[in-house]
């Protein structure tokens, strides 16, 4: 926990210096957390206030202070989901739709060849989303914060409340989707090599 | 084949780990005056369809009262209808032949 049960407990009563504190103590994570999942880090920003927007108008509803943590990922998860929804920019990609340069940046990140600056990971994100088009808004968050943010499956089945079995099967599903994009993607640049 | 498949899973990884690696955006100076003016304006938008309803509500008990009270007081019209419509045209009517009563015939004159 970033912050105290009692600060949270007054944050619930409505004190706004104790909703500052929990807002400054997970906003960093929360920008993380939806920055790896929509990949556009000109709206992440505002996915982060709209988070923080549905935990002012909802704390009061949380029965205790322990599972503030999960349930903050919760909201987290669906706007997310609604903001990648709504962008309605999921078009089926392949990874054939990728361009070269994207599949050539796949393979560097794996040699680690490339030097890390800005135009690095703007590109790592790009690939990173296009793979992630291969799977729905709901799978590629999941497959974020099991992946990329490193949750364990008993976190996740707090998170989503869903058997850990049934997460197993859904994260196995999609990683074998973006994996089959990723293998393709493979492929189609192989030509391109021999010529 | 599957060989194929392990090194994609190992490139996958790789990639994702890049991924993880990759700065998160830091929030901007504006990011807590910003949600502050967003949760005021939610506010504001909530408190006046609260008032809205409010107003709807006491509108409609009002006209549910007055309602009730209209229907409860009895009206000047309402012996109309406790009678049949043969009684109520036998009384408006009173001067006019009783079509309904039974028909009386004199035979004391029909034999002069």
């Amino acid at each position: 926990m970033l912050v105290d049960f009692e600060v949270i407990k007054r944050a619930q009563t409505g004190e706004s210096a104790a909703f500052n504190e929990v807002v400054l103590a997970y906003r960093k994570r929360v920008l993380g957390t939806i920055a790896r999942s929509i990949a556009r880090p000109e709206d992440v920003e505002d996915v982060a206030q709209e988070v923080f927007l549905r935990l002012y108008f909802s704390l009061e509803q949380l029965r205790t202070p322990e599972v503030f943590e999960p349930w903050l990922y919760r909201l987290t998860v669906n706007a997310a989901y609604d903001y990648l929804r709504k962008q309605r920019r999921r078009m089926e990609y392949r990874m054939s739709d990728l361009s070269e340069q994207q599949v050539i940046m796949a393979d560097a990140v794996a040699g680690g060849k490339i030097e890390r600056d800005v135009q690095y990971h703007k590109k790592i994100r790009e690939s990173v989303d296009s793979l992630l088009g291969a799977v729905s808004e709901a799978d590629r968050i999941l497959l974020m914060l099991k992946e990329v943010d490193g949750l364990s499956l008993k976190e996740l089945e707090k998170i989503y409340k869903v058997n850990e079995n049934a997460l197993k099967v859904r994260l196995f599903r999609a990683r074998q989707r973006v994996l089959k994009a990723f293998g393709g993607a493979g492929k189609a640049k192989k030509p391109e090599e021999a010529g | 084949m599957d060989a194929m498949r392990g090194s994609d899973e190992e490139r996958l990884d790789a990639l994702f780990l890049a991924f993880r690696d990759c700065p998160t955006p830091e929030p901007s100076v504006n990011f807590m005056p910003t949600l502050w003016a967003r949760i005021e304006s939610r506010q504001r938008i909530a408190f006046s369809f609260r008032r809205l309803a409010g107003v709807f509500v006491t509108a409609a008990l009002a006209l549910s009262v007055a309602l009730g009270v209209y229907l409860a007081v009895p009206h000047s019209n309402q012996a109309y209808y406790s009678q049949t419509y043969i009684e109520a045209a036998a009384s408006s009517n009173v001067n006019t032949a009783d079509v309904v009563g039974p028909v009386l015939v004199d035979f004391s004159d029909s034999g002069r």
